[in-house]
């Protein structure tokens, strides 16, 4: 078998590199800087399609575009579409933030994640993630003219993450020293035949920590609320949302694929982790004054109920906490396009005790944070209760009992933050000074993040088969015809 | 006819999402319209919900009415609706008490009116969804979607603690029902469905069954409140808006014992057994601690509100003691609670509109001030304490009579509740209706219409029920039959 290099497969990749790298390009010559924008929103729709018929097949052994990463991609361009949206009203007040640079480090750091979706072996994998990751210390640097601290954030989500990269190295060392290779599918035969057994565990738990950082699970959670805080908001809901759903749909693909015999151990590495991220997020954001500071925090703790499905260690409970992470996808970025409508016309809003008697001057954003906020808590009937419904589900299936248990009871102490921010808005009564005026580039993404958010809550059957259909297909398509 | 008959549990749960939309679209400042699309819209569900009890068959005791189409297949979850005797006498009741807290809160609620009354509306929709779901997963969703509303209802309307009673309120009921969803979610495992006709018929290890019951006991007891988990209700309904203290008492404690009697007796009939006694204590101690509280309290709703816990305690006695007279008993004892303390509370929010006081020592002499509403207090304070001719007394002797077939012990503290029941309510009416004028409410407002009209609905349910129970208890006979039979 030779090596196919098969460019209509990369396709989308490619085009992204090039017009990113345009934008660099002619990014001095142009005076009015929402061209980017619109180059941008083409460029995004335009792989909307391609992904939707680019041909399924490998690309040197490295790449495979295939059914499961095709579909997380296309979830990927919808969500960097909307938040492009948010970011075109976000601009609009904070000029300094090169639009230019903006829009060309979005698009590369899309690349990265696509990379990273198709990624065949560990070292494309790493790469791609690390190439998903440098776009985005510098579009949280750029907030610099704003906000000082801004660079502290971002050297410190550097530092962490060139730590997590040295993490994962460590990793593919040991992985290579005892397998000879990198390709996920060699790593599974090897495990197949029982090879090495706990070598390959030490190695996965170096990977893992590799993810967990990005993940922002305990104990490697450390930047994620100085990184959010520092972000420009819109980058922050990119951050949360759409690096977290590639990050945790590539770590699902790296267990599917090559390390899927030693699932169970992987599951059982995975408990404390995830319960500590969910205690501590909750606790966390108890106290938070800022929002994007308690939401950085509750980001913490949504990875961790995301990663509930991992430890039960079945293919459906993986589709669980892909599933899991669309969900807070659509919430995150609805409340951050809110937050970046508040920090467009007021950047004191951002303080939560500032925002009493919010209802009275703005109800129908109110209600809207009424709505993502409940669907956070994971209240019925919104998605974010069918969310944690399922991965519940998916724990008892698999005997886990006592891990649901004690992460629901956790869930309870998580209700408190999101109830807190209600308070304020609703129940405060404090004289408020607010005048803002909708626009299209707010009102699409949030408005339309909301219908789904109370879609998915009551009728969440289409939503629950493209995941787990997904996941079906690739799990029978990878067993039957590899 | 035919369609409104096969859809006539959705039209009724549904109908009010009607009056949501068109609310929405009426601009806020135009209170009046607001107030009255949102009457009209639910004397219509009103009256749907008593073409209901019109075309309900009471010689069966099966699910009728139902209505069963997919939801999410993948887990086997239906979109399944159903009523029996036990539930249907629910569904009138809520949607007749949200009707008496439009009414009673027309004048009341002076801010964010449009937000008040969508809350209402939407209060409506969840609670008979609870009543009528048949499926384990729209019954959690109905059943948690009630405190969005009912979070917002306390926080944003209601007295001085207003915050704390609400976050304690929600914490507090979220608590007791995670554990109930790890139940829920734990059959589904089991049996591969969260239909509930099909999980009444599994028998479960005793061990199993045990824990399954704690689980789904600890959300019901919460809500009912039995006595150790009581301490949020005092709060709630203190601090929460009439409408609120009247939604509360009159339906969301019984949610409690309604869950009680749908789910955790049938489904689990042997843990049920082994831990009535537990419980029938609990019961007790409820209606004598709770009684005793009632007479030192000052403050007028939360007396009413420990009057409640008390209350409460005499309807889990009831469905404890596995005695057909009693379970019926309790279940129209949860009618009879929801109407008559609903009015007391609304009697109280209507004095309280006047003199924004409610403690009892502010008060004395009101029935000079006040004739007409000392006459309808009395009324509705006979019933609460069990007089004959009243509703409250078929329900607590029915409970006693059934307690007394199966543990003579309890019923003889029971018994006593009634007594220290009488003694608080009097002395209660007597302090802020006689003794002398106090000149604070020397000069009072009469009752306005609206008022009148949320009084006089409840007294005539009063006497109805008090004079001719058959009607109400005749829906519930076959059920209630069928249900003990197979707990034996």
């Amino acid at each position: 078998m030779g090596i196919t290099l098969n460019f209509s497969v990369i396709l989308t990749e490619i085009i992204f590199v090039l017009i990113s790298s345009l934008i660099f390009l002619i990014d001095k010559f142009i005076k009015n800087k929402n061209y980017a924008f619109y180059i941008t929103l083409i460029t995004l729709v335009l792989a909307f399609y391609i992904v939707l018929f680019v041909p399924f097949g490998e690309f040197t052994y490295a790449y495979k575009a295939d059914f499961y990463s095709s579909v997380i991609k296309l979830f990927l361009v919808g969500g960097t579409l909307l938040i492009s949206l948010i970011s075109y009203s976000y601009l609009q007040y904070y000029v300094n933030l090169n639009s230019g640079e903006y829009y060309g480090f979005l698009l590369f750091s899309l690349v990265g994640a696509f990379l990273m979706l198709s990624g065949m072996d560990l070292v494309t994998i790493y790469l791609a993630m690390e190439l998903m990751s440098f776009p985005v210390y510098f579009l949280i640097a750029l907030n610099y003219t704003y906000y000082r601290a801004s660079l502290e954030g971002a050297l410190k989500y550097f530092i962490v993450g060139s730590l997590g990269s040295i993490f994962i190295l460590i990793g593919l060392g040991v992985i290579y020293y005892f397998g000879g290779t990198f390709l996920l599918q060699e790593i599974f035969n090897k495990l197949a035949q029982n090879f090495y057994f706990k070598e390959f565990l030490i190695g996965f738990i170096f990977l893992l920590i590799g993810f967990s950082i990005k993940l922002s699970l305990v104990p490697f959670h450390m930047w994620a609320p100085d990184a959010y805080e520092s972000a420009p908001v819109p980058i922050t809901s990119f951050i949360a949302g759409i690096v977290k759903f590639a990050v945790m749909a590539t770590l699902v693909k790296i267990i599917l694929i090559g390390f899927n015999p030693l699932k169970i151990e992987i599951g059982e590495i995975f408990i404390p982790i995830i319960l500590a991220s969910i205690l501590i997020g909750n606790v966390m954001a108890i106290k938070q004054d800022n929002i994007i500071r308690m939401l950085a925090y509750s980001s913490i703790a949504h990875a961790g109920y995301a990663g509930l499905g991992i430890i039960s260690a079945d293919y459906a409970g993986y589709s669980f906490t892909i599933f899991y992470m669309l969900i807070y996808l659509i919430m995150t970025i609805g409340i951050f396009g809110i937050l970046a409508l508040l920090a467009n016309y007021k950047r004191e809003l951002l303080h939560i005790p500032s925002m009493a008697s919010l209802c009275e001057k703005a109800p129908f954003i109110s209600f809207l944070i009424l709505v993502f906020m409940f669907s956070l808590a994971g209240i019925p009937p919104t998605a974010g209760f069918i969310a944690k419904f399922y991965v519940f589900m998916s724990l008892i299936k698999t005997k886990y009992v006592w891990v649901a248990l004690i992460a629901i009871i956790f869930a309870i102490i998580g209700a408190y933050p999101y109830l807190r921010v209600l308070k304020v808005i609703y129940m405060d009564k404090e004289p408020l000074e607010f005048y803002f005026k909708y626009d299209f580039a707010f009102l699409i993404p949030v408005v339309l993040t909301a219908l789904l958010v109370l879609l998915i809550g009551v009728y969440p059957k289409p939503w629950t088969d493209i995941i787990y259909k997904t996941m079906y297909f690739y799990i029978s398509s990878l067993f039957y015809y590899s | 006819m035919e369609f409104l008959l096969n859809n006539i549990l959705s039209l009724i749960i549904w109908f009010p999402f009607i009056g949501i939309l068109l609310i929405l679209l009426i601009d806020k400042k135009r209170e009046t319209l607001i107030k009255w699309v949102s009457l009209i819209t639910i004397i219509i569900d009103c009256i749907l919900s008593f073409y209901l009890l019109a075309n309900f068959d009471f010689s069966k005791s099966g699910f009728q009415f139902v209505e069963r189409k997919r939801w999410i297949e993948f887990i086997n979850s239906y979109y399944f609706l159903g009523v029996d005797g036990i539930s249907l006498l629910f569904i009138p009741l809520s949607t007749f008490t949200t009707l008496l807290c439009i009414l009673i809160s027309w004048d009341s609620i002076k801010e964010l009116v449009k937000e008040f009354y969508l809350a209402l509306l939407f209060t409506n929709i969840a609670m008979v969804g609870t009543f009528c779901a048949l499926d384990l997963v729209i019954f959690y969703i109905f059943w948690e979607a009630i405190l969005i509303p009912m979070y917002l209802i306390i926080g944003i309307w209601g007295g001085p603690r207003r915050i704390y009673s609400a976050i304690k309120f929600f914490l507090y009921t979220f608590f007791g029902s995670v554990f109930m969803l790890i139940g829920i979610i734990y059959l589904y495992i089991k049996f591969g469905t969260f239909d509930y006709t099909l999980l009444v018929t599994q028998k479960h290890p005793f061990l199993v069954e045990a824990l399954l019951f704690l689980g789904f006991a600890i959300a019901f007891a919460i809500k009912v409140p039995m006595w150790p988990v009581h301490t949020w209700l005092p709060d709630a309904h203190t601090e929460a808006p009439t409408a609120g203290s009247v939604i509360l008492a009159g339906i969301l404690i019984k949610l409690g014992g309604y869950g009680f009697v749908r789910f955790a007796l049938p489904m689990f009939p042997q843990a049920s057994l082994f831990f009535s006694k537990l419980i029938l204590v609990l019961s007790v101690i409820a209606i004598i601690y709770a009684g005793l509280v009632c007479l030192v309290e000052d403050d007028l709703k939360r007396l009413i509100a420990y009057s409640s816990v008390s209350h409460m305690g005499f309807v889990t006695l009831g469905i404890f003691s596995f005695n057909p007279i009693a379970i019926k008993g309790a279940i129209l004892q949860m009618i009879n609670h929801g109407i008559v303390t609903g009015a007391l509370f609304m009697c109280v929010g209507i004095v309280y509109d006047r003199t924004h006081s409610r403690s009892i020592s502010y008060y004395g002499g009101l029935a000079t001030s006040m004739p007409l509403y000392a006459a309808f207090f009395m009324v509705f304070t006979l019933s609460s304490i069990g007089l004959p001719g009243t509703n409250g007394f078929i329900g607590e002797f029915l409970i006693l009579l059934g307690t007394f077939l199966a543990n003579k012990t309890m019923v003889v503290f029971g018994a006593l509740g009634v007594i220290i029941g009488a003694a608080y309510m009097l002395w209660l009416y007597q302090r802020v209706f006689f003794q002398e004028l106090n000149p604070n409410v020397a000069k009072m407002l009469p009752l306005k219409t609206n008022e009148l009209i949320a009084l006089i609905l409840p007294t005539i349910l009063v006497f109805w029920i008090g004079l001719y129970p058959n009607s109400l208890l005749n829906f519930m006979t076959a059920s209630v039959k069928t249900l003990v039979m197979n707990l034996k």
